[in-house]
């Protein structure tokens, strides 16, 4: 479904992709773990076209996006909530998830979602019409989470969703990615709650200095000595 | 080769005038003329590039200097102020003191506001000026038949002052030489930009930029952000006031039209085109404009004129390019900001270390957990001469409400000198609300905040901080265009005390302040592991840098109270561990308390002595560790179930 070809990505001068490689299939679950820094960020941004790989290609359902605009690959049904929540913060609850849905050909299956996503965050229904910029910050992540879900996509880039959610709402977000992956939405995830993520996906990638170092079902990277070391904490 | 740059420069600024009268060139004036609006576009650099504040009106002080030398230095005007003419060396000065008051009093009503707010109410001011200048030419008031003032000519009104008395200096041609007048200016101007540089590296100029950067992270580091802001426009107004006062006493007459809109918007163009907060960058934007502006276009005119006429094209030799000057600086200005909006010679960003570190794949070097002795000597010492029985914030009956939503409710809350306590709560419970009460970013409704024995209640966060209370922001709010180390160095401000003369002058006192000053800021970025990365811009820290950088920030204010919050958000779990081991070591070594606003359980509970827990701003838990997570209330509002069952043992995944 969506493939990444030895891309190669810069800020400024900076190298922040070496050739990254990667690749999710149709009803998955993918997860990227490394350090701060490894190129985790900046792997979503390529695929969105908000960073332009240098070298390498980047194609979704066999179309390629690394000339598309953002606007262009949102429409192909790829969505993000973004690490750092980045929602609209002048503008209410209401109307930062509506804009979620901006793109979706379907206006008669917003209602619905609209309805799902209150349901799944009771918390955002009461603050429906209050502003973005004044919800706490774990709000703001919910916001930001259920904006990506109104948009309904087949392809679902996660970047830190349970940062700043209290643990109650880390099971709960966690129970929804797999819901939603249920329904038929594949999902590339970035997480360094790894212990969770290895939990719920399928796949995982583990990203060091803008390369791939090591791709293995969750199970076996759960066993991996280097995973466990590094990334799950243990001695 | 280093040396031999200036040393060039220095021969030839004070050669030029002498080739210049060798050759007949007569273009002393017209430098001098340039060297004059370098220099205003020199204070408008104080005020925007480095303060951050857009000043529209700028043109105004420029007004205000050139009137107070016209008013008090000419011998004609008939009104009684002009009886004695002052002298010019006497004038220059109150010139530059009536610009600065005139820029506090301008600045007072736009501290409230940024950005576009503040561009309008410049932009205002700048147009109030000029129309007052012309009003006032011609003033009567009349209270029914009695007519205390009759037409009396304050200004000289559309007119203007004319003429303007000249400087005496004796043996000195100021009547009939241009050279000395380019040499008064070159030396008005290099004081300035020395004065400039010399501002620019002190604990003030890092106070302007911290503002320009956010200005709440930086009163909450210890900027007072209004006498600062205040300091920026009238410093940066008393050069314009010399720029006014030279220019006023060089042309011999002033009108208000010479300081209109146009003028203010031409140098805001040189300080943007050469690049804001870059003193060489606003030299070279102002000489370009200037060049363009009173060489190129009329030069090429002749060229065009010259070519139409040999050509026999008629069109051609009616030319004049002159008239398209503001055509060609709209231009300039739109290219420079698409191609280069940091401006010709504005700081480039620079790559993050480690940038062509090629073959390795092996696994990253974890974060060196802190080292006991890594503990920076000096806070030790700070933290030894500290009060043992005072340090501790005393929270009781806590009220805040925003519109009809109650963020917090009643709360005390205690944390004991040395205590690590742990606030924790489901989102939107308060927590951050509580910091920013505490910090006071946020006024109570109701409630009493002491700590070390005075209350806190009415606070500006800086001076919260001065008291030894220090904070981080749960979204990082580094300043994120200065340098790693400029970062740590705002956080002593409040501790140091060189003042703006001190900042010029440098004494012996101030550069061991600063010499001091940044030996601690290093050793704390040593102990929080950021030693090789002092020359990065925060900006282009990695995520976890820029969490331990602003704990370095918050502990150069040298707190007694340390207020974290989310401290391992966004962090690895060796990155967190190496993070714990870093708060414990601070309460162990420094006796610092500190109040954690975390969701890592495996964190908080960990290190916290007690723990209080809210939700929709009423505290309903208050306990050990232990007794937190048995807290029936606790489990359901936040922990969860699937907490115990993580705590219990580790799952593998499905």
């Amino acid at each position: 479904m969506l493939e990444l070809a030895d891309v190669h990505a810069y800020y400024g001068n900076i190298r922040a992709l070496r050739g990254l490689s990667l690749s999710v299939e149709r009803g998955e679950i993918v997860t990227l773990i490394g350090a701060n820094g490894a190129g985790k960020t900046t792997t979503l941004r390529t695929i969105l076209g908000l960073v332009r790989p240098r070298r390498g290609h980047v194609s979704f359902n066999g179309q390629r996006l690394d000339s598309l605009g953002t606007d262009r690959i949102v429409r192909l049904g790829i969505a993000q909530s973004p690490e750092g929540r980045h929602i609209f913060p002048r503008m209410t609850v209401l109307e930062n998830l509506e804009l979620g849905a901006f793109a979706r050909p379907d206006r008669d299956g917003i209602a619905p979602d609209l309805e799902r996503v209150f349901s799944l965050f009771p918390r955002l229904r009461e603050r429906i019409a209050q502003k973005g910029g004044t919800l706490s910050g774990g709000e703001q992540q919910m916001l930001a989470i259920s904006r990506a879900l109104m948009a309904r996509p087949g392809l679902l880039l996660l970047d830190e969703p349970s940062m700043g959610l209290s643990p109650i709402l880390v099971d709960t977000i966690f129970r929804i990615i797999e819901d939603i992956n249920r329904q038929g939405t594949t999902i590339l995830l970035v997480e360094q709650n790894a212990r969770m993520a290895l939990r719920v996906a399928h796949r995982g990638y583990v990203i060091q200095t803008g390369r791939v170092v090591m791709h293995d079902t969750a199970a076996a990277l759960w066993r991996s000595d280097l995973v466990r070391k590094t990334y799950l904490g243990e001695k | 080769m280093k040396r031999l740059g200036p040393a060039a420069l220095v021969v030839a600024l004070l050669a030029y005038p002498f080739v210049d009268k060798a050759l007949g060139l007569h273009t002393v004036h017209a430098v001098s003329d340039g060297m004059i609006y370098m220099l205003l576009a020199l204070g408008l650099n104080i005020v925007v590039g480095y303060a951050g504040l857009l000043d529209l009106g700028y043109a105004a002080f420029f007004a205000i200097g050139a009137y107070a030398m016209g008013l008090l230095n000419s011998p004609v005007l008939g009104s009684p102020l002009y009886g004695h003419a002052w002298s010019f060396w006497v004038c220059i000065w109150v010139a530059a003191a009536v610009s600065a008051l005139l820029g506090l009093v301008i600045g007072a009503p736009t501290l409230r506001v940024r950005g576009d707010y503040l561009a309008i109410i410049t932009l205002g001011f700048g147009e109030i000026i000029p129309v007052a200048i012309r009003n006032l030419g011609d003033v009567t008031i009349e209270i029914g038949g009695w007519r205390p003032i009759e037409r009396l000519n304050l200004t000289g009104g559309e007119n203007g002052v004319n003429p303007v008395g000249r400087p005496h200096l004796p043996g000195v041609p100021f009547e009939t030489d241009p050279m000395p007048w380019y040499f008064l200016i070159l030396i008005i101007g290099a004081a300035s930009v020395w004065a400039m540089s010399r501002l620019r590296d002190s604990r003030l100029g890092r106070a302007w930029m911290a503002i320009r950067e956010d200005e709440t992270a930086a009163d909450c580091t210890g900027v007072n952000p209004i006498s600062t802001k205040l300091l920026a426009f009238a410093l940066g107004a008393s050069f314009s006031g010399f720029a006014g006062s030279v220019y006023a006493a060089k042309l011999q007459a002033i009108t208000p039209g010479a300081f209109e809109f146009q003028v203010s918007i031409m140098l805001l163009c040189m300080v943007v085109l050469g690049g804001a907060g870059s003193l060489r960058g606003v030299v070279l934007g102002a000489m370009l404009i200037t060049i363009f502006d009173r060489v190129i276009l009329s030069q090429t005119t002749f060229l065009v004129r010259a070519i139409g006429r040999t050509t026999g094209v008629s069109a051609l030799t009616a030319v004049d390019l002159t008239l398209w000057r503001w055509f060609f600086f709209g231009l300039g200005l739109v290219l420079v900001m698409l191609l280069r909006p940091q401006g010709l010679a504005g700081r480039r960003v620079r790559p993050v270390a480690g940038g062509d570190a090629d073959d390795e794949t092996a696994v990253p070097e974890p974060s060196a957990p802190p080292r006991l002795e890594a503990v920076p000597e000096w806070l030790r010492t700070r933290a030894a001469g500290v009060d043992a029985s005072a340090a501790a914030l005393d929270v009781r009956g806590l009220t805040k409400s925003f519109g009809g939503v109650v963020a917090l409710n009643q709360v005390d809350l205690t944390v004991p000198r040395g205590a690590i306590i742990g606030l924790i709560g489901p989102n939107g419970a308060g927590k951050t609300t509580f910091f920013n009460v505490v910090t006071g970013l946020v006024r109570p409704d109701a409630g009493r905040i002491t700590f070390a024995g005075g209350s806190l209640v009415g606070l500006r966060p800086n001076a919260i901080v001065a008291r030894g209370i220090a904070r981080t922001f749960q979204s990082i709010r580094l300043f994120a265009h200065m340098s790693v180390l400029d970062n740590v160095l705002v956080g002593e401000h409040c501790r140091l005390e060189s003042s703006v003369a001190g900042a010029v002058v440098r004494p012996p006192s101030v550069v061991a302040e600063e010499q001091r000053a940044r030996e601690r800021a290093r050793s704390l970025l040593a102990f929080v592991g950021l030693a090789d990365k002092e020359e990065d811009l925060a900006r282009n820290l990695p995520y976890g840098d820029q969490r331990r950088l602003e704990i370095a920030r918050a502990l150069a204010t040298e707190p007694r109270l340390l207020l974290l919050d989310e401290p391992t958000a966004g962090m690895n779990p060796r990155e967190t561990e190496a993070l714990t081991e870093l708060i414990g070591l601070l309460r162990r070594e420094l006796t610092l308390s500190i109040l954690l606003i975390e969701h890592d359980m495996e964190v908080v509970m960990g290190i916290s002595d007690r723990i209080s827990v809210l939700d929709y701003g009423t505290r309903i838990a208050e306990g050990t560790p232990a007794e937190i997570q048995r807290h029936a209330r606790v489990i359901e509002a936040y922990l969860g179930t699937g907490y115990e069952a993580e705590a219990a043992g580790q799952s593998g995944p499905r």
